[in-house]
Formats: C-alpha cells, structure tokens, sequence
C-alpha cells in the first residue's frame, strides 16, 4: 500500500521540478515548488501510516506541518521579491533579471 | 515491471513534452492523447498493487485528479489557470490525506493553502497581469532537457523505491489506527511535548519571513538610469 502513494509523490515532486526548469514565468515558477512540497508531505505522510516496521505513528503528519510552516515562509518571501523584480522591470520573464550575472 | 515502468514513463515524457506551452495546438493536442494513455496505463499498474481491502477507487481517482491537475499545472498558458488547478490539486492531495487518516493534516492544508497561500499567489498574478498573453508564458524554456532531466529522475526514483520496498513487502501491514486516527489530538499532543522545540524556531522562522517579506516588498525601487547615474 505504500508504494503506489510513494510513486504518485514522486511523480508530483518531479512534474514540479520539471516546471520550475521549463515555465518562464516567476510566479509559475514558485508555484511549481509549492508542487514539489505537496508530493514531500504525501511522501511523509504515507510513511508515518504505513512504516517499513512498527506500529504507525503520528511523526511524519508533525514533520509535514513543518514543512507547510516552511512553505509559507517561503510563499512569503518569494512573492515580496517577485513584486519587488516586477516593480524593477515590467515583466515576470524570469530571463530578465539578469542583475546579478557578471557580465 | 521495470521494463513496463520504465516505458510508460518515457511516454509520459514524451507526451509532457508534446504539450509543453510553445508548441503547436495540433501537436499539444497529441501530447495530451499521449499523457492519458500513459495515465491509464499507470493508474492500470498502481491499482493492481492496491490491495482490495482498501479503498483503492478513491485512490484511483484522487490520483488521476492529483496528476491532471499538476500536468495542467505546468502546461497552462494563464498564469490564473495554473493557480487554480493548482488548487484543484491541494484538494486531490487533500482526498489522499483523508486515505492515509491524516484527517487534521488535511483540513489544515486546505485552509492553509487553498485558502492563504493561493490566494496571494492569485493576489500577485492580478497585480501583474498583462491585457494579452505574455511570450514568456506562450514559450517555454528548454523543454527536451527538462523533461529528460525529470523523467530520468523520475525512473531513478521509481527504481529505488520498488528496490526498497521489496523487503518491506513480505512483512504485514500494520493495522489501522484503531482510536483518533490523525485527529488534532493525536497530532497536537507530539507537537507540543516531543517537538516543542521545533515549534519555537518554527515560529520564530515565520516572524523572520513575515518581516523580511515586508521590507523587501516596501523597498523604493530605484531605475536603471537612476542607478547608472549614481555610477
């Protein structure tokens, strides 16, 4: 019973990953690792109520509010910086901020 | 099953790719028929090891929405749209959290994404929202190397996973939760006396966020020229 949720967080995490790599727009982007999370917490959760062995416990659903703690926080921060780079630039076209690259 | 693993993967990939915002409508059209046929085939394959006590229609379609909703997620060209399927998946993961009895988790989720994060997230995509399609939304980038990238990992995962679970397989299952399956209680309890101190720093690290958010986003931008004639 495990594995077909291991396999469906793993396929989240990496349709995640594949469209933080591809999408172009930030918002997107950061969307895109809110997706890598979800399959984390599936991941987590499906550990804690199926374990390799013992009885299930209620660890991974504490470490899984953890990680949405960590996700706001990181919600937060990044959408102040993506106001902040639109105010900059005009667009969200992350090929734009280029500020930081030596040129 | 590797072998039939592996293929129905790399027709996943192959079908992502197809549908990837900055091609065709015809040929995203025959990605999106590639991908479902991919979806069934591995819906096929997860269904046969869910073990018939258990509730596997619901898994079966809380998957299917979980991954429909993702895919969407990523090939969408409106930046709204993909926020809201984003949602659409919450709600999926959400379903499977109530199947793992994680039923607090679940709601908590709900509120906290559903309800906080996406909505800024919607509240940001408003405030830079452009009157016609944006390029950067109408092409992607790189799309070969990051399907490849992904869907490699993504064989390298599902490899390591069935490797791992080989052993685990022949023990029993445990059983259920008989009494407060993931009630706050069941949840609370552990994260107020065995994890108390992760709770402090975590709250801690949310104040940090909270602040750092406020004065990066209330930062006067200075232009370009303004900041070369400083030079």
């Amino acid at each position: 019973m495990l594995l077909p949720y291991l396999l469906l967080g793993a396929i989240l995490f990496v349709l995640g990953l594949i469209g933080f790599v591809t999408r172009r727009n930030l918002i997107i982007m950061f969307l895109c690792t809110e997706m890598m999370f979800q399959g984390i917490i599936l991941n987590l959760v499906a550990f804690g109520r199926y374990p390799l062995k013992g009885a299930p416990t209620f660890d991974g659903q504490v470490f899984a509010l953890f990680l949405i703690a960590v996700a706001a926080a990181e919600a937060a921060l990044a959408l102040a910086l993506v106001v902040l780079l639109y105010r900059y630039q005009g667009t969200l076209d992350a090929n734009a901020y280029r500020m930081l690259k030596d040129e | 099953m590797p072998t039939l693993l592996i293929a129905i993967l790399t027709l996943g990939a192959v079908g992502l790719f197809l549908a990837m915002p900055g091609g065709r409508a015809d040929t995203r059209r025959v990605g999106w028929v590639v991908l479902a046929a991919a979806g069934a085939v591995l819906l096929a394959l997860l269904l046969r090891l869910v073990p018939g006590a258990d509730p596997r229609g619901l898994f079966a379609g809380f998957a299917l929405v979980a991954v429909f909703a993702a895919l969407r997620v990523i090939t969408h060209g409106k930046p709204v749209y993909s926020a809201l399927y984003f949602i659409l998946l919450i709600f999926a993961v959400t379903g499977l959290l109530v199947l793992l009895e994680a039923t607090f988790l679940s709601m908590a989720l709900v509120i906290i994404y559903a309800g906080a994060i996406l909505v800024t997230y919607v509240f940001v995509i408003m405030l830079a929202q452009q009157s016609r399609p944006a390029p950067y939304d109408v092409k992607s980038r790189e799309p070969v190397w990051g399907c490849l990238a992904g869907f490699l990992l993504l064989i390298l995962l599902a490899r390591q996973i069935e490797l791992f679970l080989v052993p685990a397989q022949r023990t029993p299952l445990p059983a259920p939760i008989a009494e407060a399956p993931g009630t706050i209680e069941a949840v609370g309890v552990p994260l107020l006396t065995e994890y108390v101190v992760a709770i402090q720093i975590i709250g801690l690290l949310l104040l940090a966020a909270l602040v750092g958010a406020i004065a990066i986003a209330r930062r006067r931008p200075t232009t370009r020229a303004e900041s070369e004639g400083d030079e």
